[in-house]
């Protein structure tokens, strides 16, 4: 379940040293307490706040926990960190090990310890349901599909020939759903059985595949407490206290039944891909993604320049609740995160009947946010206009409209250039936040790509050299246009 | 052709035009001299409207704007006729810098008027030529030195066909090798019988231009005549104060 796993924070630890050097279990045996990270905001079903009691955290994992503590001779305490953040935090040493559906893949195992599996986890699709088909990867091709970001499945081979969305939560994704924005979700199972199980308008299509395991990390220095804790996972499967735990929380299946005969060799070692060499097959999908991030930015760059004028003009010269309005309206959009104008137009608006999709949301969400700044950048070029230039064409006889179409706008232009370039080349790299609501654009598609491969360098060079590409341009095309309009040529 | 009826104009608690009263001729050349802060400035800018005064009756040409008449739409049309019979002249110049001195020009006429580009074109030119500026019809103001972009400044003003033309210190910003391309253009402009109200310091050319000079002191008019009469024969105490400041600088 490696949702909010962002590539960035790999990287960055990726680089951190391990300090650590002592071995733990006896620091843990002296304490009597094990401390183990997780992250229990949208955490269920394996670590979550209990619903009826909320400041008491519940889910398979805390159970596990105590169990493992028990075995131990100690008690277990969880503390609470972001997901992305939990490798970096046990090389910090906030705690002792993290128990939160980290999964045994060769990456993984590059940077920390692997404990012994204590789940089977899998993918499960799901689908409305009154859908057909849609019941192996092969049928989900070319549909619209929704995964979690940086989840397992995100990570699916298959799931390139999708149109894939992807989502920061578990909830959205099923809201999508049932919107019928999308055909599909494919994710992990124990999330399926949790949140779309229990809904009677969603339904599990064909059988879950791709298993793979759930693992206690621990600091890669501390082999005894990986020997005891393997230790303690082996004895929690034989005498069924696993069985119990899942069962009770709706999580058992027969594949479980294999944990008893795990051999760590099951898991393939590390197999790195050089992306760089085999770019042909990577670059035209970061290509297509960059043309979602192009035509994302350029339209909505155009309605900020377009609705920023309109704005300026109604603030500047109309009548008084106008020019409130305008007034409340830039106000009120540069006091708002861009995040949660997304979320209002993409998952608020449907509450009201206002269905947008993603893409139209976002030229929206971007537009309309930028226009604020546009109209700001108006403001600042038109009062940097001297007041003789508006009096010299008034005298002329000119109306306070020709003045401004005429005289003032066309002076306060030049202007403002410099600072809408800028603006155009941020938004190109924050077009980035519309994988909020599920797009994938240039930097999603990274993501993506670097967590399934692990070359973080060969794509993000391609990446990076795509963008610049982009941008480079854009800001050559300003300083052109800038000097084709000074006066003086 | 003007009458100007008890204008009174105030910036908060600061009176600046107390009660001015003027009549003017077509034809006549009025220079307007008086110490700074007297209100000369503001007084020119009521005329045309760039102010608005707050009690008090402007006409030129048989148009009338009282102060205090409204914001109405009918209002503003008179208001525009009164700014369209006055051209202006700053002192500043306030050439449009993203026009060359062709388009400075044509603007207004083309714009305002609704003249073809053709049209305002050959007036302009010929109006470059009267002010001795063809040649820089394509140069850009910042082209220009500060003599050149005046003489755009008044061609521009003398496009929109103004019946009077009020000059505020047209020549206070220039240096002073510059200064009588100017009044060279003023000069002839006056001899043609073009009506004009000029604020400036240049007492030799009030002298030699003027046929009535007005000073103005503490926001009114507080002595008028020919040239002879206020340069040789001042009657007030301040005038004459006023002029030796002005002879001795
Ligand atoms: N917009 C304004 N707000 C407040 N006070 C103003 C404003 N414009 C002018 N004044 C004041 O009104 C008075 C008269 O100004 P005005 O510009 O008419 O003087 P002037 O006779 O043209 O002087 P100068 O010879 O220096 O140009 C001055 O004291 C000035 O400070
Ligand atoms: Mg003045």
């Amino acid at each position: 379940m490696s949702f909010r796993q962002w590539p960035v924070a790999l990287f960055v630890a990726a680089f951190s040293i391990a300090a650590y050097g002592a071995d733990h279990l006896q620091e843990i045996r002296q304490r009597g307490v094990l401390l183990w990270g997780a992250d229990a905001e949208g955490g269920a079903p394996y670590v979550y706040p209990d619903p009826e009691k909320p400041d008491r955290l519940i889910g398979f994992e805390c159970e596990l926990a105590e169990a493992l503590a028990g075995k131990l001779g100690v008690k277990a305490r969880m503390v609470q960190n972001q997901w992305d953040q939990l490798i970096p935090a046990l090389e910090r040493g906030d705690f002792d090990v993290i128990l939160n559906g980290l999964e045994i893949t060769p990456q993984n195992r590059q940077r920390v310890a692997m404990s012994r599996p204590y789940y089977v986890y899998a993918q499960q699709i799901v689908t409305r349901k009154e859908s057909h088909g849609m019941t192996s990867m092969d049928e989900l091709k070319g549909k619209s599909v929704g995964v979690l970001s940086g989840s397992a499945a995100s990570r699916l081979d298959g799931l390139r020939v999708c149109d894939l969305r992807t989502y920061p939560g578990n909830v959205q994704s099923f809201q999508d759903l049932k919107a019928h924005r999308i055909e599909a979700v494919v994710l992990d199972l124990p999330i399926a059985l949790y949140y779309a199980k229990p809904d009677t308008e969603l339904k599990f299509s064909g059988a879950a595949f791709a298993p793979g395991y759930y693992g206690i990390g621990i600091r890669k220095e501390d082999t005894t407490l990986l020997a005891a804790l393997n230790q303690a996972i082996q004895e929690l499967a034989e005498d069924r206290t696993l069985e119990r735990i899942y069962i009770k929380c709706g999580l058992w299946d027969e594949r479980q039944a294999s944990l008893k005969e795990y051999k760590a060799e099951q898991i393939a070692e590390s197999k790195r891909i050089s992306t760089l060499r085999e770019w042909p097959k990577y670059l035209p999908m970061l290509l297509r993604a960059a043309a979602i991030t192009v035509g994302l930015s350029i339209i909505a760059m155009a309605l900020a320049i377009v609705a920023g004028l309109v704005i300026v003009l109604l603030r500047l010269y109309s009548v008084a609740p106008l020019r409130w309005l305008a007034r409340a309206y830039v106000e009120v959009v540069r006091g708002t995160p861009l995040l949660i104008q997304l979320f209002l137009l993409y998952y608020g608006l449907p509450q009201i009947g206002i269905k947008l999709n993603a893409f139209l949301a976002g030229i929206l969400g971007l537009g309309l946010n930028y226009a604020a700044s546009e109209a700001e950048n108006y403001r600042a070029g038109i009062q940097s206009i001297p007041s003789g230039q508006s009096e010299a064409a008034l005298a002329l006889g000119m109306t306070r409209w020709q003045t401004t179409r005429h005289i003032i706008l066309p002076q306060a232009v030049r202007v403002v250039i410099p600072p809408v370039t800028n603006d155009f080349i941020a938004m190109f790299k924050d077009s980035s936040i519309v994988s909020v609501i599920s797009m994938v654009e240039l930097t999603k598609m990274y993501g993506i790509l670097a967590l399934s491969t692990y070359d973080f360098l060969g794509l993000g060079l391609m990446t990076a050299a795509i963008y610049f590409g982009l941008s480079y341009p854009a800001s050559i095309f300003a300083h052109w246009l800038e000097k084709r309009l000074r006066y003086v040529k | 052709m003007i009458t100007v009826e008890n204008l009174i104009k105030s910036y908060n608690s600061l009176r600046v035009l107390d009660g001015v009263c003027h009549a003017q001729e077509r034809g006549e050349a009025v220079v307007i001299i008086g110490p700074s802060g007297c209100g000369k400035s503001t007084f020119l800018r009521c005329l045309n409207q760039l102010e608005t005064p707050d009690s008090g009756r402007i006409t030129i040409n048989g148009t009338t704007v009282a102060a205090g008449s409204g914001a109405g739409n009918e209002e503003e049309q008179l208001r525009r006729g009164l700014r369209l019979s006055a051209g202006m002249v700053f002192q500043s110049f306030n050439l449009f810098p993203h026009l060359t001195a062709l388009e400075n020009v044509t603007q207004a006429p083309i714009v305002v008027k609704g003249e073809s580009r053709s049209q305002a074109e050959t007036r302009a030119l010929q109006l470059l030529a009267k002010v001795g500026l063809e040649s820089k019809a394509a140069a850009y103001p910042a082209q220009l030195s500060g003599g050149q972009q005046q003489r755009v400044a008044i061609a521009r003003a003398l496009a929109m066909q103004p019946l009077v033309m009020l000059f505020d210190e047209p020549t206070s910003a220039l240096d002073p090798e510059l200064r009588d391309e100017v009044l060279q253009v003023m000069r002839q402009l006056a001899e043609e019988g073009m009506t004009m109200i000029v604020v400036t310091h240049e007492m030799q050319f009030a002298r030699d231009m003027a046929d009535r000079v007005l000073f103005f002191e503490g926001g009114r008019i507080l002595e008028a005549g020919t040239p002879d009469q206020i340069f040789l024969n001042p009657q007030q105490e301040r005038t004459k104060e006023f002029l030796r400041k002005v002879a001795v600088r």
